[in-house]
């Protein structure tokens, strides 16, 4: 047997929102159904059944000779588990009992790990989360560019779950939509703009999604190195004095990450395989996914930029790039501290999106994604070596928070790369604005889908959420919270009564020399409204679910 | 059967294995090496499997390598060109008889599980099927170690006299000289020691259940 030294994947093997970002592609509006098993039997039927509706990780061309490609389809739908799905598949004990346990906990129980408390707390939670008879097995997600399209999706998916008889069901009026009907899904889409154009800003008015991992078995187009990977163990940093890790604007400054961070069942940053359910081919190719619901309290949002933005010498928009670590517009404050610089390379970046968006020839398309990368760098490929102190990009910004791209070493010779502190702690990041809101809209619906794919939940994002997202501590900013994410504490407990001792604050450090400002008073932005977490099998596990083959001895 | 230094030939059995690559194609939104995956796990397991019909099979196993294992720090990463199909069987004769009893006795699983590998396309027939397990056929040393070398309907027919015979002791332990002799003759004719066609265990028998219908 011949060998070599690039990882290759099955990508037909590999559900299609792991490695592909739908969105990216134009399909902005999508739907998440939540079902549960009532019978083994049946419900094993309509995991065989719905598999050949699944999509995989295969590239889209016209290409029919590409060994990595298929033709865009009009609709994508994948699907994935709780533990008690599986156990209710007839998964054998021995291979339940090899999952790790947050995932078998599920998201409620692990509520005070995730600070999913007060207006957060389960208890709170949307319906289908929140009643004892009722208990999700199945995500179905469906992602398409146009509701005609999706609704064809849905359909057939109705249809499949209307053949089990009652063996699987789709939670009726589980859910509410915006006007407080009852409905049997979870919608979400990309918001439009005023000219009635999709964009990609959440409700705060953040252009989001911007940057994803970047790992090993990836093609082109679907994702970048530049900023998506770990900082290169090849390039400048390892032995060198701290803040010489190359320059971020370049290629050769990072290396694709290991696979294992992301899919089982290969090797991961730690230099061996991801711990794995029992047999490896269960969780080979699989992943693990958080789905979680987060409402966004705009009008508290647009409140605090007002009143702190009237005070801060930056202003209302320089308030709330510090608060993100980017401007509104996408641009990162590390490259782009000034506000004209920022706007300058934002436009270039939406012109190249438009021609992205009209380019029909082959050769046109490569043309628009060849300007696109190049300008996108811009806004993926950066780090804080030259900002250590936050002058530019607070530490506490969330961004920072979440990614701090090398920052966090303090001797660089100490670790295998130069961002080890990161590496492991990076997720995919998956998901749709729901809902619509003014600028004053703080109850109703209107938030986030988030989804983060990964690994292993528990050292990924839990950890992401429990110590770097709702504590400050590896920042040097002791119990500082997020102030986009981060659950501070709400200045009334669910009674309505007062709470003291209003945590949320943020250092924003001064530039040059410049004082620091202190925010204060900062209320719970963001709001957990349900979730769970859940297992994305490969292709070949769904079949073996369906069949019942899985043998763990 | 004892160890043997290689795959050759030894007097009464043999030991093979062989590595296929597969093709890195796809039909539709299913991989070839998924779809090889599949057309074996739907073989039907013990006196059903496919495998029970070759001929003199002591025991074969099919499996899949995605990838060579990652042998973790230090290392290299080093990953296979395509994942194999791996065959490995122990079997009674040499291996023309036995891969011709093979493809004429299962060359429709064959080739819904081989068409998916380099180079398959040029079988179409049993010495072809010969010609091309040659090709990808690997020198190992380790084989299954659980029965003698005799031919499978030998081995099958002492299994199944083996049991008998245990039912028969329990069954007769205590009886006269005259009885004994009676009963012993009564299991003779039923068992018939000499003919291997049968009764006997069943080729592929995975249970004491029904093994002895011959």
């Amino acid at each position: 047997m011949s060998t070599k030294r690039e990882t290759k994947l099955d990508l037909f093997d590999i559900q299609g929102n792991i490695m592909q970002n739908f969105a990216e592609k134009g399909f902005i509006k999508a739907r998440y159904l939540f079902l549960e098993i009532k019978n083994g039997n049946r419900g094993r039927e309509f995991v065989t059944k719905i598999k050949p509706l699944i999509t995989t990780s295969a590239r889209w061309t016209n290409d029919a000779s590409d060994p990595y490609g298929t033709t865009e389809p009009s609709a994508t739908s994948n699907i994935s588990f709780t533990y008690n799905a599986l156990k209710k598949l007839g998964l054998p004990i021995l291979s339940l009992h090899s999952f790790p346990d947050e995932f078998a906990i599920g998201m409620r129980g692990r509520r005070a790990i995730l600070g999913d408390n007060y207006s957060s707390d389960p208890e709170n939670w949307d319906p289908v989360w929140n009643t004892h008879d009722v208990e999700v097995h199945m995500l179905i997600s469906i992602e398409a560019k146009n509701m005609d399209n999706l609704e064809e999706r849905y359909n057939k998916i109705l249809s499949l779950v209307a053949e089990t008889n009652g063996g699987v069901i789709l939670f009726d009026g589980s859910l509410k939509d915006e006007d407080g009907k009852e409905i049997t899904y979870q919608d979400a889409h990309a918001l439009d703009n005023e000219a009635g154009q999709p964009t990609a800003k959440e409700h705060f008015g953040y252009t989001d999604g911007i940057s994803n991992p970047y790992f090993k078995g990836m093609l082109p187009g679907m994702g970048s190195v530049i900023g998506g990977g770990k900082k290169n163990p090849k390039a400048l940093g390892i032995g060198e004095p701290k803040g010489n890790q190359g320059n971020p604007i370049l290629a050769s400054t990072w290396a694709p990450l290991e696979t294992g961070e992301f899919i089982l069942g290969h090797e991961d940053e730690a230099q061996e395989y991801p711990a794995c359910p029992t047999p490896p081919l269960l969780g080979k190719n699989g992943s693990f996914m958080v789905y979680r619901k987060l409402h966004e309290n705009v009008g508290m949002f647009n409140d605090m930029l007002e009143k702190t933005g009237a005070d801060y010498p930056g202003g209302k928009e320089g308030l709330a790039s510090k608060f993100a670590g980017r401007w509104r517009n996408g641009a990162p404050l590390a490259t782009f501290p000034n506000e004209e610089d920022g706007k300058k390379i934002a436009a270039a970046r939406e012109a190249a999106q438009y021609k992205q968006a009209v380019a029909k020839t082959p050769e046109e398309i490569a043309a628009a994604n060849a300007e696109f990368e190049e300008v996108n760098k811009h806004f993926t490929g950066f780090d804080f070596q030259k900002d250590l102190h936050g002058g530019k990009c607070p530490l506490g910004a969330h961004i920072r928070r979440v990614n701090p791209r090398g920052s966090l070493e303090e001797d660089s010779a100490s670790y295998n790369t130069p961002s080890a502190l990161a590496d492991r702690r990076r997720i995919i990041r998956r998901g749709l604005p729901y809902g619509t809101s003014t600028p004053n809209s703080n109850t109703g619906e209107h938030g986030i889908i988030f989804m983060a794919i990964q690994a292993n939940i528990k050292r990924q994002f839990e950890f992401v959420t429990q110590q770097w997202m709702n504590y400050g501590s590896d920042f040097k900013l002791a119990n500082e919270k997020d102030a986009l994410l981060g659950n501070q504490t709400p200045d009334k407990d669910k009674d309505g009564n007062p709470i003291e001792n209003v945590d949320g604050t943020m250092v924003i450090p001064g530039d040059d020399g410049k004082v620091p400002y202190f925010v204060s008073q900062i209320p719970r932005m963001i709001e957990t409204r349900g979730g769970d977490y859940f297992f994305i099998p490969s292709l070949t596990t769904l079949e073996m679910l369906g069949k019942r083959i899985i043998d763990p001895t | 059967m004892p160890n043997r230094s290689t795959s050759k030939n030894s007097e009464r059995a043999y030991g093979l294995s062989i590595y296929c690559p597969i093709k890195n194609e796809h039909e539709g939104d299913v991989s070839f090496t998924s779809l090889v995956r599949t057309a074996l796990q739907d073989f039907k397991e013990d006196e059903d499997s496919p495998m029970a019909k070759v001929p003199n099979t002591y025991l074969a196993r099919f499996f899949i390598v995605d990838d060579v294992i990652f042998e973790s720090f230090p290392h290299t990463n080093d990953h296979l060109q395509s994942a194999y199909l791996a065959f490995s069987t122990n079997f009674h004769g040499n291996l023309d008889e036995y891969l011709t009893g093979m493809y004429e006795n299962m060359n429709t699983k064959i080739h819904n599980v081989w068409q998916y590998c380099y180079g398959f396309e040029k079988v179409k027939d049993a010495a072809s099927f010969i010609a091309y397990i040659k090709k990808v056929q690997v020198e190992t040393s380790y084989f299954f170690v659980g029965s003698n070398d005799d031919s499978l309907p030998e081995q099958l027919k002492s299994l199944y006299l083996k049991q008998e015979f245990s039912k028969f002791v329990f069954a007769n332990q205590s009886k006269s000289d005259d009885e004994l002799l009676a009963a012993y003759k009564e299991f003779d004719a039923r068992t018939k020691p000499a003919v291997l066609e049968g009764p006997t265990w069943r080729a592929g028998a995975g249970s004491l259940k029904n093994v002895n219908k011959g």
